[in-house]
């Protein structure tokens, strides 16, 4: 999917009203600083694109954040603002079971939403 | 910043972006104090990596770098002994902005109502914070404003009031690493005009009501 | 936007129309718990067997159906996505009768100031109104609009307003009569582009005495 087509404002002001604190509140404390590796995204089109990546798209050592509330908030926000973005289609019922299984979030994971967080930051800025 | 996650840093590395103009890294060695460090860097919009052309020098020794960035871009750098790389990290220079401060404040009053202007900074996603104050507050009061636009409700006009500003980055876009600017010189006004300076007689409250 | 319609056919339009209803939503009331409240209109009603529901922009599940006390319909719940718009809808006996689409950041009705104080400085000739609001703590509508009314108590309906978004205003003695019973109370709008909503309620007056006038006014 290409995200040029996307309302970047209205992505910034849904970002920095409600999925930022979702993501806090995911670090819980861990700063993405301490994290030794970074993320670079050129362009909103680009940086949304790597969001989109990241977010829902599961990877070695850490496949659940597609099921995380920061994940169904971007979710709903890029199916509003994105024309033709279909979405990922999140079986609610699966979501919570999975969530509740989670023990531990994995280190892995807080690599991977630290560098959301780095691109979402990015984004801001540039849009 | 630090080393790898978790692991006990070698080196103590800050790192500060004064205002998308010039960066300066500073270490404090804990094992390797005596010993001149050579830092190599390297910017996302950069094709190679370059070594320190302008070290800050402590006791003899190198202690910090400054280089010239002036984009929102990654800085890549290593701090070595010579043989070996003692210590490596990437990070956004966004994250430890420190923005400059406000100069020339423009104040417009109507009424009890005062709007501080000044010019924005060329970047996005900054807090401009105005505080103010009477002869007879003891605290500043603040307001905050996304353009160095804020305007003020409920002051009283015969009054002699301190102003001053300075820039905040958003969290949200910049991380929580770095540093508000420093303060604009305070300004004095009163009756709508300029002043050297708020003399005057100070009562504290009497009683509350 | 917000539009009201009807969802099935089994009740003609005349029918329909008798049952609008208005929400309001208050965002982490209780900790990081959220409250959506809903009442019909008209105060009539029968609402024995009348029903809430709301659909869509919820967290893990697809609708949710409200509690009921007294003639007031309320959800108490973590699970709202604060993004895109919700159906709400009023059922009786199982059936849509009203859907409304209704969007939760949009309809915020702030909690009510409190802890009002007023300090008389004489030095300055002013009267300091400081208060308090629990939404310097919240994470999400953080950004309020405050309205405080005073009026002198002699005179009924003669209510003095000023806006502000900080929570200390200097009230200044030449505007106010001396030696004269005051009320003051203050209320709170979301002041935001993101959330929006209605005013809060009135907090508790407080009253004050202005003092005689004795000395000469200070320059």
């Amino acid at each position: 999917y290409n995200f040029t087509d996307c309302d970047f404002e209205k992505i910034r002001k849904k970002y920095q009203e409600v999925i930022y604190q979702a993501l806090n509140k995911y670090m819980n404390g861990v700063k993405s600083t301490e994290f030794n590796n970074y993320i670079y995204c050129e362009d909103p089109p680009d940086c949304l694109a790597k969001i989109d990546l990241i977010t829902f798209y599961p990877t070695h050592g850490c496949t659940t954040l597609a099921k995380e509330i920061f994940a169904v908030r971007t979710n709903a926000t890029l199916t509003l603002q994105c024309p033709g973005y279909s979405g990922t289609q999140i079986n609610n019922t699966q979501a919570k079971k999975k969530r509740k299984k989670r023990q531990v979030t994995t280190n892995k994971c807080l690599e991977q939403v630290s560098h959301l967080m780095e691109l979402w930051r990015r984004f801001s800025r540039i849009s | 910043a630090s080393g790898d996650a978790g692991q006990e840093p070698v080196l103590q590395v800050r790192i500060i972006n004064f205002n998308f103009e010039t960066v300066q890294v500073t270490w404090s060695p804990r094992r390797y104090s005596g010993t001149n460090l050579t830092f190599v860097y390297k910017l996302s919009s950069a094709e190679a990596s370059r070594p320190c052309c302008n070290y800050i020098v402590h006791e003899g020794h190198t202690a910090g770098c400054l280089l010239e960035a002036r984009k929102d871009e990654i800085l890549c750098f290593s701090l070595g002994n010579g043989t070996d790389i003692l210590f490596r990290k990437c990070e956004w220079i966004s994250a430890y902005l420190k923005p400059s401060s406000p100069e020339q404040l423009s104040f417009r009053w109507h009424e009890d109502a005062v709007t501080v202007t000044c010019s924005d900074l060329p970047y996005k996603r900054l807090l401009y914070e105005i505080q103010y104050k009477s002869i007879f507050d003891t605290e500043w009061q603040s307001k905050e404003g996304e353009t160095c636009n804020v305007t003020m409700q409920g002051l009283d006009s015969e009054k002699c009031y301190f102003f001053r500003a300075r820039v905040k980055t958003l969290e949200s876009s910049y991380g929580s690493d770095t540093y508000p600017s420093d303060w604009s010189k305070v300004t004095h006004q009163q009756r709508g005009e300029l002043r050297d300076s708020c003399q005057g007689k100070k009562l504290f409250p009497k009683f509350i009501l | 936007g917000e539009s009201g319609y009807a969802q099935n056919g089994d009740f003609d339009d005349a029918e329909l129309d008798d049952y609008p209803f208005s929400c309001y939503s208050q965002l982490e009331v209780d900790g990081s718990q959220h409250l959506l409240s809903c009442t019909f209109d008209d105060p009539d009603v029968n609402s024995t067997n009348l029903e809430f529901e709301i659909c869509g922009a919820l967290l893990d599940v697809k609708c949710l159906t409200f509690n009921k006390m007294q003639e007031m319909y309320f959800i108490r719940t973590k699970k709202f996505l604060l993004i895109g718009d919700s159906e709400i809808c009023a059922k009786l006996k199982g059936k849509k009768i009203t859907c409304r689409k209704m969007n939760v950041v949009k309809i915020v009705k702030p909690e009510a100031p409190f802890d009002i104080r007023v300090i008389y400085r004489e030095g300055a000739n002013d009267f300091l109104v400081t208060f308090n609001t629990s939404h310097l703590q919240k994470k999400y509508v953080k950004e309020l609009l405050h309205e405080v009314a005073y009026r002198q108590e002699k005179h009924e309906n003669d209510w003095m307003h000023v806006n502000l978004s900080s929570t200390k205003l200097a009230l200044l003695q030449r505007k106010l009569q001396p030696d004269a019973m005051y009320e003051i109370k203050i209320r709170s709008i979301p002041n935001h582009d993101y959330f929006e909503g209605f005013w809060s309620e009135w907090s508790p007056s407080f009253h004050f005495r202005t003092p005689e006038i004795t000395g000469r006014m200070d320059p």
